[in-house]
């Protein structure tokens, strides 16, 4: 049990670590927010847009970290088998395209 | 019911596919890696190399492959002696897709059981932050990891807060070399809500053959968008015993240390395996408890070196479990590209 609660706690620091990591970032990332493309409405003024990077963050990167080194000929094929594997939709898939096969 | 939502949809696609460069060339691709195991003293020697094979027709159909093959080498009398061995070959999947639209996405063939977290989405050398499968890993993959027959899935519901996704399966039996699978029924739904970045998912099968049994598996995924965090955590259960496990990663990039150091990712796991009906069926016949602890250097989004320490509790006994290796993963097109 001593052994186990060790372990716990060390979880919890890592836990804690991430988070603490936020406090660091909020800076920075507000400067990098700041240099975007803000988001644009639609239409309908609305619905926000989503660009492909989102769409990484949100889907691929659960998983893998940004595949910089995939050849632009061979990213169709990737994305084909990713939106298999990871239930994307046609739309997010060909965000994705534009985002990684500009 | 995939003929449904197909149909008109398909002209529109293909105007879209003009809208960026990348390329529909069969591919090869996959992950490779070297990992040097100790496990209670015993040292296991594990090169192997997974290579998926991908060939397109058109934008919409998919022929899809993976074969592992992976050395096992270990000393002759466990502790001493020269190592001998032999490597290991087994098809993981051999799959056809038909990538009909958004809501359906129709799968015939061998293809990878989708139940939890684990045994779809983190089974690639190159993916896995940790080397050790977890305890639990064995509950709803049975007997292969894999189904024979048909798989649907797609996207029930997407809107700009949260997302709802699905898969459904029936698998025969077969006893095929190669092509082994047990007959079983089952499904898998998760919600992704977006601003979070946070997903909950349930996975249900029901086993059909020899004693008809019900697995049952719920799982949380986070990533927080302001830190590279990485925190997934699984709870299995089968007749033979239940369990759950407890992961988080997380990459020092925004740390204000020197950018070598940056490229290291901190990985920890905890969990715990308690046995039912004594056990078995490739799980623990006693109550098993394992933390691990792991550090990863990423020399490019690709390559990495993996390096962990687990230490494994039960009443039988208590042992240490080291890994250290190299993973990489690859991608070869096999044609070139096509003019447009």
């Amino acid at each position: 049990m001593k052994r186990y609660l060790t372990a716990l706690a060390f979880m919890v620091i890592l836990l804690m670590g991430g988070m603490g990591a936020v406090a660091l970032q909020k800076n920075s990332s507000q400067a990098q927010n700041d240099q975007k493309p803000s988001t644009s409405n639609k239409s309908n003024g609305q619905t926000q847009e989503v660009t492909g990077e989102e769409v990484f963050q949100a889907n691929c990167a659960r998983c893998h970290m940004p595949p910089m080194s995939i050849p632009q000929r061979a990213t169709g094929t990737i994305i084909m088998h990713m939106r298999m594997r990871a239930r994307l939709s046609r739309q997010d898939e060909q965000l994705l395209l534009k985002y990684m096969a500009p | 019911m995939g003929l449904c939502f197909s149909g008109s949809l398909l002209t529109a696609q293909d105007a879209n596919d003009a809208e960026n460069h990348a390329g529909h060339v069969p591919v090869i691709s996959g992950g490779m890696g070297y990992i040097h195991n100790v496990n209670g003293g015993v040292t296991t020697l594990s090169p192997q190399i997974n290579p998926v094979l991908l060939v397109p027709f058109g934008s919409h159909v998919l022929l899809e492959s993976r074969t592992d093959f992976i050395g096992f080498f270990q000393r002759e009398n466990q502790t001493t002696g020269p190592f001998t061995g032999k490597v290991f070959k087994s098809v993981d999947y051999a799959q056809l897709d038909w990538l009909a639209n958004s809501h359906v996405m129709v799968t015939a063939g061998k293809y990878v059981l989708p139940f939890g977290l684990y045994n779809e989405r983190l089974v690639p050398i190159w993916i896995r932050n940790l080397q050790d499968s977890p305890l639990t890993a064995a509950i709803g993959t049975r007997t292969s990891g894999a189904g024979d027959g048909l798989m649907l899935r797609g996207v029930v519901i997407q809107k700009p807060k949260y997302s709802v996704q699905y898969s459904a399966y029936f698998s025969a039996l077969s006893t095929i070399n190669q092509l082994e699978a047990a007959r079983t029924a089952g499904g898998d739904a998760s919600i992704y809500l977006t601003h979070p970045r946070l997903e909950i998912g349930t996975s249900y099968q029901r086993f059909l053959q020899d004693r008809e049994v019900n697995n049952v598996s719920t799982y949380v995924s986070w990533q927080p968008a302001k830190t590279p965090l990485d925190l997934k955590a699984e709870y299995d259960y089968t007749h033979t015993g239940n369990g759950y496990w407890l992961e988080t990663a997380y990459r020092f990039e925004r740390l204000p240390i020197p950018t070598f150091l940056q490229r290291i990712q901190a990985v920890g796991r905890m969990q715990q395996f308690f046995a039912l009906n004594g056990g078995g069926n490739s799980l623990p016949r006693i109550n098993t408890q394992k933390f691990d602890f792991g550090l990863n250097y990423y020399f490019r989004d690709d390559l990495r070196l993996v390096s962990s320490y687990g230490r494994s509790f039960s009443s039988q006994a208590d042992a240490n479990v080291w890994n250290v290796g190299v993973t990489y993963r690859f991608t070869l097109p096999l044609w070139p590209e096509r003019k447009k």
